[in-house]
């Protein structure tokens, strides 16, 4: 079977579009079984009580919001070393995804400092990182939305995100550094809770969910590009009518 | 299985917010896609008249 | 070539001074606005001064960005430099080399005597100028790419500030985390090894970056 053919926007628009539910359903019942074992199975931590329910959300977001940057940053560079339209068209429709992912966790983040640091916002590295990930996604999408040529804005994108990319290391170390020497007195209240085996459960479920949904979003977002671009091309006409 | 106190403990705020505001995202996203599609139909339907004819194979 | 490109740029530059200048006042303005802002109390602003010095160096460098490439580009100069023989990663670095030289080096300058408001020692000075020299390079070196990626777009300054400032706070945490050291007494040399190591970094890499994204936006 000659896969090399779904390269081409035409011919994967059908595929996405068969493959999409057998993302879209398995990520609704995820959801549904992860916070079902979030919050009917797994017990009351013995330090943060209730509040550490928000895990299962925040969590996932994080891992989301970091993996889908790389994910877009190959999908990008692909897209420029090869010349390949359909997957600079994929890094365009995961920048969204991921950036919605990064300021969720961003938010809960700040509702689970709350009552356990006692501020909604704390200068930690982790959240700072976070804080830093989402100005990358932001200005990856400035760049394409400016840009009125669509070969220009991918391959600027495929540039950014890639200087992006290697950065992203450099500012979480230096970001790391930056928050140790100021540390001062500051105690860490917030731990981990102890990891029960079904909080750990819950939390690799509801990942799960997140990224079977954003395999979904992503497909049916780049389905949307795809006919934006490709809409007045002959064949891509007659394909899909 | 045990039945979760639905106050959360007193953080409830804190606990729901968090996830209404992913359920909030979750929706924007869905909402602002079918936004998309939704606009896409009506152009293959009635494209712009300043854009000129349907089927020109230079964009 | 490479010395040519310095030579014209520096000469253009010269012949519209003002643009240099104004950056210069901007980074004084802005440095200054953060006592007006928070109050003329000593310690207060020693604690914050090299914080504030560094982003307002960081603030003044975008603004010198936008005219990096703009004007080559406007008048074709730009095109005709991509076509020469020589590799494009000189006429990069020459144009930044220019570019530093006109618009850090004056910041540079300036520093201590900003410094020297904000109550700092003259060892703390010494820290700070030799930050300054490690990390304006940097600047201006990932704000070519920035520069190259938004070539001819509208809005182009404010884009260069959205793409660049984020991968610039590396270099602001290393820079302004040294002159803090120097201030309460630890040796910096930790920060400075770290942010020579951005530097060398940048001065391989961004050029070859840079010309990549001019190939692209001039296309």
């Amino acid at each position: 079977m000659n896969l090399y053919k779904y390269a081409s926007p035409t011919n994967f628009y059908p595929l996405a579009g068969k493959i999409i539910p057998w993302f879209a359903t398995p990520a609704a019942i995820l959801f549904g079984v992860g916070l079902f074992v979030g919050f009917f199975i797994a017990p009351p931590d013995y330090q943060q009580g209730d509040a550490y329910r928000i895990m299962f959300i925040h969590v996932p977001a994080a891992w989301l919001g970091m993996f889908l940057y790389i994910l877009m940053a190959i999908y990008a560079g692909i897209g420029w070393a090869f010349n390949a339209r359909l997957a600079s068209m994929m890094a365009s429709s995961i920048s969204i995804t991921g950036a919605m992912f990064t300021f969720l966790s961003l938010v809960t983040g700040a509702f689970w400092g709350k009552p356990t640091w006692g501020t909604w916002w704390v200068w930690d590295a982790r959240m700072t990182s976070t804080l830093i990930l989402l100005f990358l996604y932001i200005g990856f999408i400035s760049l394409q939305s400016s840009i009125d040529d669509p070969r220009r804005a991918d391959r600027a994108g495929a540039v950014l995100a890639l200087v992006g990319v290697i950065n992203v290391p450099i500012i979480y170390f230096s970001v790391q550094w930056w928050n140790t020497l100021h540390q001062g007195a500051t105690i860490r209240i917030l731990q981990k809770p102890t990891i029960h085996g079904s909080m750990l459960w819950a939390m690799l479920i509801m990942l799960a969910a997140c990224w079977l949904y954003s395999v979904a979003v992503v497909l049916i977002r780049v389905r949307c590009i795809i006919v934006e671009r490709e809409q007045n091309a002959n064949r891509f006409v007659e394909a899909t009518v | 299985m045990n039945w979760p106190d639905l106050s959360m403990g007193g953080y409830g705020f804190y606990v729901w917010g968090s996830y209404l505001f992913a359920l909030l995202a979750i929706v924007w996203e869905l909402v602002t896609l079918s936004y998309r599609r939704k606009s896409r139909e009506q152009e293959k339907a009635a494209p712009e008249v300043l854009r000129g004819t349907t089927n020109e194979t230079t964009s | 070539m490479l010395r040519w490109i310095v030579w014209r740029d520096l000469i253009l530059a010269w012949r519209r001074r003002a643009d240099a200048l104004s950056t210069l006042f901007f980074f004084v303005i802005v440095v200054s606005l953060f006592p007006l802002g928070i109050g003329p109390e000593t310690e207060l602003l020693r604690s914050i001064a090299p914080g504030v010095v560094w982003v307002a160096a960081l603030l003044a460098s975008m603004l010198s960005l936008g005219r990096l490439f703009a004007n080559d580009y406007q008048d074709g100069t730009l095109e005709q430099l991509l076509m020469t023989p020589q590799p494009l990663y000189l006429v990069v670095f020459g144009k930044v080399a220019a570019q530093w030289l006109t618009s850090e080096l004056p910041l540079i300058c300036i520093a201590p005597l900003l410094g020297v408001q904000f109550g700092l020692s003259n060892q703390t000075l010494r820290v700070l100028i030799v930050t300054l020299i490690l990390g304006t390079p940097v600047l201006s070196l990932i704000g070519s790419v920035g520069a190259a990626l938004t070539l001819g777009l509208r809005s182009s300054s404010v884009l260069i500030s959205i793409l660049v400032l984020p991968l610039y706070i590396p270099v602001l945490i290393f820079g302004a985390g040294a002159v803090e050291a120097s201030i309460i007494g630890l040796s910096p040399v930790s920060h400075l090894y770290l942010l020579s190591a951005l530097t060398v970094l940048a001065l391989i890499f961004a050029p070859w970056a840079t010309a990549a994204a001019l190939r692209i936006s001039v296309e």
